[in-house]
């Protein structure tokens, strides 16, 4: 069944146009972040570290959650389109699937996009000249980013789903990175989801351990996912449908 | 028109379209706060400059981010519910163009204002050096607002034209990102991007020594030019715009 579930989502996203910001958001902080590098050679002397932090300095605070809420949002967004929820609620398909399979084509396109970033980063350091190996860190950093933007996915597509409008969730997105930009500085990024991208990816400071262990890490992305989830399952079971 | 406009009031009721501006000033407040919660009592005496130098960059951000999200709510109604096809056999379509773009705009101005009472109640808590800058904190309203209002043209004509709105959030999204990141550039390429104008209008300079890493802001000639410029970009992106709403097949 769960399969079945997760082939409908596949068919509900085939041909949409979220390509568009896939493709063009991340290419602006890796523009960006070379373009910064490349202007201040003379500080960030430790080359495709300094690269990373550049390249992500923009995207872990701005980018990444918009991007994320623009996926989660569209989603929601066949469900949320003409009476489309008195179809989906009296399908014979378990509630929990449901959201699942929403969860799972989220995480896998927040997969994507890290894949995209890192390829982008990889081919930024060679246009720039950077010498010296590519970082054998990159997977790890790209590994944690993503768990840190899966998090954020169950929080949007929470917030997708109680709002029904496209452009709010995506706003409340962008909020988030600023806040979270805000926290991780004062030392709470564990404890708030939109500031689990920075700290995964080590925006800060690639080349030392992350400022939380790994475990704790793992942890707190596991707690908050497993919390996002069970709040929109049962939002989705208590609460009647609004269509139109 | 006053119907017209009255119409668009009675379909933003309960949508709470004040609400995310609040939310979204609720930020730039918090943002504000935290960036002068570093500065010493010398650093306060130019908490003023500080401010209209701080605001106009966070603005990049956060204001095609509002206009984009009125936008969107405003005129996802009609696509929701395929008014249009109505609607344009009882109010002519520019009307409708219009009244939309006026109602809009009230939210963007109270947007603009809510930033500078945050200026004044901030800069009178923490006794920012000087007294009030009454004329810059007006000229500062008037070049949000109508830096504002023509990214607000762009995204209604987007959000009109395209039942999806995913495609106008992303386009102002990325607008907004090669906004702020169009202030590395000089102010020649700046000025060929629209929403980079916060930046362009801005009335503060800074001198950033490399060597004492001290930072000192100045009052800076504001650029007329840009200002025909970007009125020009306003009637361009709203004359076409309405042309395109009003003659396309609904």
């Amino acid at each position: 069944m769960f399969i079945r579930v997760l082939k409908a989502e596949m068919i509900k996203m085939r041909h949409s146009p979220v390509w568009l910001a896939f493709l063009l958001i991340p290419i602006i902080p890796a523009f960006m972040g070379t373009f910064n590098y490349l202007n201040n050679l003379e500080i960030l002397e430790n080359e495709w570290y300094s690269l990373w932090t550049q390249h992500t300095l923009f995207a872990c605070y701005f980018f990444l959650p918009v991007l994320i809420g623009i996926y989660c949002s569209y989603l929601w967004r066949l469900e949320h389109a003409n009476h489309n929820w008195n179809a989906v609620m009296t399908a014979p398909v378990p509630i929990t699937h449901l959201f699942l399979a929403k969860l799972i084509m989220g995480s896998a396109m927040v997969v994507l996009t890290q894949l995209w970033i890192g390829l982008l980063y990889i081919l930024s350091g060679l246009l720039a000249g950077v010498s010296g190996p590519i970082p054998p860190e990159l997977s790890v950093w790209l590994f944690f980013g993503a768990l840190g933007g899966m998090v954020a996915c169950a929080l949007q597509l929470f917030i997708s789903l109680v709002i029904r409008s496209f452009a709010v969730p995506v706003g409340i997105a962008l909020m988030g990175g600023i806040a979270g930009l805000a926290l991780l500085s004062k030392g709470y990024g564990i404890w708030f989801p939109y500031a689990l991208i920075t700290l995964g990816m080590r925006a800060n400071d690639p080349a030392a351990p992350m400022s939380v262990g790994e475990i704790q890490f793992i942890l707190a992305c596991a707690v908050f996912m497993a919390g996002f989830s069970l709040f929109a399952i049962i939002w989705l079971k208590r609460r009647d449908v609004v269509t139109g | 028109m006053r119907e017209a406009i009255g119409m668009e009031a009675l379909k933003t009721k309960g949508r709470k379209i004040w609400l995310v501006v609040a939310v979204m000033m609720g930020v730039q407040m918090l943002w504000a706060g935290w960036a002068i919660s570093n500065k010493d009592a010398n650093d306060l005496v130019q908490g003023w400059l500080f401010f209209l130098y701080q605001f106009p960059m966070l603005n990049c951000i956060i204001m095609p981010v509002i206009a984009a999200v009125v936008a969107s709510r405003l005129c996802e109604v009609e696509h929701k519910g395929q008014t249009f096809k109505l609607l344009e056999t009882i109010v002519p379509a520019n009307r409708i163009f219009d009244a939309k773009f006026i109602w809009g705009s009230i939210y963007m101005f109270g947007a603009a204002l809510g930033q500078v009472a945050i200026m004044i109640g901030m800069g009178l808590m923490l006794h920012f050096g000087g007294p009030v800058p009454w004329g810059a904190l007006g000229g500062y309203l008037f070049f949000t607002l109508a830096v504002s209002l023509t990214i607000y043209a762009f995204q209604q004509v987007v959000s009109m034209l395209f039942a999806n709105q995913m495609v106008p959030m992303t386009l102002g999204l990325v607008g907004g990102f090669i906004g702020l990141f169009s202030m590395f550039f000089p102010q020649g390429f700046q000025k060929f991007i629209l929403w980079s104008y916060y930046g362009v209008l801005m009335q503060i300079g800074m001198n950033w020594d490399q060597n004492t890493r001290a930072i000192d802001f100045y009052w800076t000639a504001i650029d007329w030019s840009g200002f025909v410029l970007l009125f020009v970009f306003f009637g361009l992106i709203y004359g076409i715009g309405r042309i395109l709403f009003v003659r396309r097949e609904v």
